[in-house]
């Protein structure tokens, strides 16, 4: 018996077909739009950032086309869930350059960032930005058509560093630095070193973990050995964090313990529990309940509590990809009121032209673009009674 | 219906293609392929591309574990050592003609060192040694910075041959179908070899094939190698396709990838290869436009919708393993029976 008639073969394919063809018809809309592509992790491992990310551009875009659009221009936000894997989000990627051609592009991580880098280069079409904070992408000569809505990972543990100079009040600071042995984990390492030399804080032990083990008995050791007064994590979300300040509390270290940006949500830091007291860490943006008083942030509100009335918390996701979203909104701006086509070097020009732009209250100071990223961060500490992160530092530029 | 294919004598018995009528189809599917990137379309150049680099790697990993038995899990760091080679010799000024071929014989020889174990251990225990090599290339990725770049990786600066630079899909995709399509066809072709055969006897009984005169320890690591070339190759061209390179770009999933591949396509056959490397790419990538779907309907549908991607995924592979363990390729063999005797069915 044959496996399929000659019609069903041809019902089947006709279907198939049908069904392939039905998102790419149903895109086919406004040639005067402003696409925002953007390959999304809203499932997979990263999903706890990506849902908040992709909600944010969302709700973004409709609250921008409600005011009128750009310009008179509509916006419109083309996305395809990535799960966080490279490959995908990579095929995203060009298949929305295929179909939309947008001017803006949203990606998921480092390694989208760098694997699409030739081809946005080559292209020349289109400005990306991305959950990715590498400084390897802060080069706008070799990475021209990126850019990031924070400081570099770099420049985040020099803010630490910096902070850890200023409260000790002499000699040299003992700084442990405990990274995950991923791209994530050792970009800032090297800078770090030099960085700690210039201002006289001694490393006194570097340990390196698997990403998201959780059996840290060993560098437990090893650290308590040097027992540092700073001990930096980079390079993780939660885990193994937790474990390692438990272990160290319960071997008498007495140190003070420090995180970078994604590391530094609210929710994640209150998961720690009562280790995550005192926790310290650098972040590129005021929290979303310091919006009192600061118009953007403020506008921010009022648009997230249409889907969620009852929020009183916006992750720092949320928060970035909002930031990110106005950065996208100004330089688009910017391009169209010189008189140029929304293209890579347009968008270039409009973006390295912001400085000392009024972000509205989301940075706490005028906002300047250094090598395509904005080098300006701020130290927080973690309050386990109140659940809330408190600034205990005032806005560093690295810059 | 066809009729008339009679084979007169041994060699033409014995030919890839035995009958006009297939030589007909052989030459309208490279058309198809020459074609495919005019007509396509930037994203379909794009899944070209890639479809043939599985193609090129799946066919490797069919040679050594499909047709020699050798169950191998570290084929994605094999493809990572072509691809480092590339970049290494691309960066350093070496043309892509011979970056490429260099990428494969020095993944060849790793093969070679990869493959010792088979020569005493077999089954689980080996796929456990290959395991390992896994994790010792991926430590040398990550670690040796002068020549991998570390954890940052390297860029890779397009083929160019005189003033003419693969800086495209489009453009790419012409040095990769070319390739593949040579690497296939080798592949085919081996299996109508001694070394071939002394393949498929190792598989079916490596006492046996001893016996019967093949020299064991020479064609497992012949088979590794050959194997491991396949993924240089592969690696090479990911290296020219991505241009950029990371120690996460092989990770062990990818080893897995290739390994399901051949599975669903179908073990110990050339055409399962290839079958067995579009499916794997392009299913998921079908899976995501019915989700788009999903999300025309209901744009918040598509978190929960997603999800079921890698369960439909999954249920595919797990499908094919009861319901078609030889694979794709024989369901197609099924297929062109049935319209061999179109219109009259069997």
């Amino acid at each position: 018996m044959p496996i399929l008639t000659r019609r069903q073969t041809l019902l089947t394919g006709t279907a198939a077909a049908g069904m392939l063809s039905a998102p790419w018809i149903a895109r086919a809309q406004g040639a005067d739009d402003i696409v925002i592509g953007a390959s999304s992790p809203v499932t997979g491992v990263f999903s706890f950032v990506g849902v908040d990310l992709n909600a944010a551009k969302q709700d973004y875009v409709t609250w921008r086309n409600e005011q009128g659009g750009i310009d008179g221009r509509r916006l419109r936000f083309v996305w395809e869930d990535s799960a966080y894997r490279t490959n995908e989000s990579v095929a995203i990627f060009r298949r929305i350059m295929a179909q939309e051609d947008p001017p803006l592009y949203y990606g998921d991580s480092t390694g989208w960032a760098k694997a699409v880098e030739a081809e946005l280069t080559r292209r020349a079409t289109t400005m990306s930005s991305a959950p990715s904070f590498s400084s390897d992408l802060a080069d706008p000569e070799g990475v021209p058509y990126y850019f990031m809505s924070a400081p570099t990972y770099e420049a985040m543990i020099g803010v630490l560093l910096r902070h850890i100079r200023e409260q000790a009040s002499s000699g040299s600071p003992r700084v442990a630095l405990v990274y995950s042995d991923t791209e994530f984990g050792r970009d800032p390492i090297a800078a770090a070193r030099v960085m700690a030399e210039e201002l006289g804080i001694e490393i006194v032990a570097e340990v390196v973990t698997r990403p998201g083990g959780v059996d840290v008995s060993p560098e437990v050791v090893t650290l308590r050995r040097a027992r540092p007064e700073y001990v930096i994590f980079h390079g993780y979300v939660l885990a193994p964090i937790p474990e390692f300040i438990q272990q160290l509390q319960e071997a008498r270290v007495d140190a003070q313990f420090m995180g970078t940006v994604w590391t530094m949500d609210k929710q994640t830091i209150n998961q720690m529990g009562e280790v995550g007291d005192g926790f310290l860490g650098v972040v590129p943006y005021r929290y979303s309940y310091e919006s009192d008083g600061h118009p953007a942030m403020e506008q921010m509100w009022e648009v997230a509590r249409r889907t969620r009335p009852d929020a009183d918390y916006l992750s720092i996701y949320y928060v970035h990809m909002w930031f990110t979203m106005m950065i996208f909104e100004e330089i688009t701006r910017r391009a169209l009121a010189a008189g140029d086509t929304l293209d890579g070097p347009s968008l270039k020009a409009a973006l390295e032209s912001i400085e000392d732009w009024d972000t509205g209250g989301f940075v706490g100071r005028p906002v300047s673009m250094a090598s395509h990223s904005i080098p300006i961060g701020r130290v927080y500490q973690a309050d386990a009674a109140s659940g809330f992160l408190n600034p205990v530092s005032d806005w560093i530029d690295m810059s | 219906m066809r009729l008339g294919d009679f084979v007169t004598d041994y060699r033409a018995g014995e030919a890839v293609l035995r009958t006009p009528v297939q030589r007909v189809w052989f030459a309208a599917f490279l058309a198809f392929l020459v074609a495919l990137p005019f007509v396509g379309g930037q994203y379909i150049t794009f899944l070209g591309c890639l479809v043939g680099i599985h193609i090129i790697a799946t066919a490797g990993l069919n040679i050594t574990t499909g047709f020699t038995g050798l169950i191998s899990i570290g084929h994605a760091v094999l493809l990572g050592v072509g691809a480092y080679t590339v970049a290494w010799m691309a960066n350093n000024g070496v043309p892509f003609w011979l970056a490429i071929p260099s990428g494969a014989l020095l993944a060849g020889a790793v093969g070679i060192v990869i493959g010792i174990p088979s020569l005493r251990i077999k089954g689980l225990y080996l796929a456990v040694a290959t395991l390992a090599a896994q994790f010792v290339l991926s430590y040398i990725f990550r670690e040796w910075e002068s020549v991998t770049g570390g954890v940052r990786g390297l860029s890779v600066p397009p083929a160019q041959i005189g003033g003419f630079a693969f800086d495209s899909d489009f453009r790419v995709y012409f040095l990769i179908m070319p390739i593949a399509v040579v690497a296939v066809w080798a592949s085919r072709n081996l299996f109508r070899t001694r070394v071939g055969r002394a393949f498929v006897a190792i598989r079916d009984r490596d006492l046996s094939a001893e016996v019967i005169g093949i020299d064991i320890v020479r064609y497992k690591l012949m088979s590794f190698a050959l194997g491991a070339l396949y993924a240089g190759l592969a690696g090479g061209l990911w290296a020219y396709f991505f241009r950029s390179i990371t120690p996460e770009s092989f990770p062990l999933q990818l080893g897995i990838f290739y390994l399901a591949a051949i599975i669903v396509g179908g073990l110990g056959s050339t055409l399962g290869s290839i079958l067995g490397a579009i499916f794997m790419t392009l299913v998921p990538e079908v899976l995501r436009a019915m989700v788009n779907l999903a999300a025309i309907v209901s744009p918040a549908a598509v978190v929960y919708v997603s999800p079921l991607r890698e369960i439909v995924f999954g249920a595919l592979i797990v499908g094919f393993l009861i319901f078609e363990p030889h694979g794709l390729a024989e369901i197609w063999r099924r297929i062109r029976r049935f319209f061999a005797l179109w219109p009259f069915r069997s």
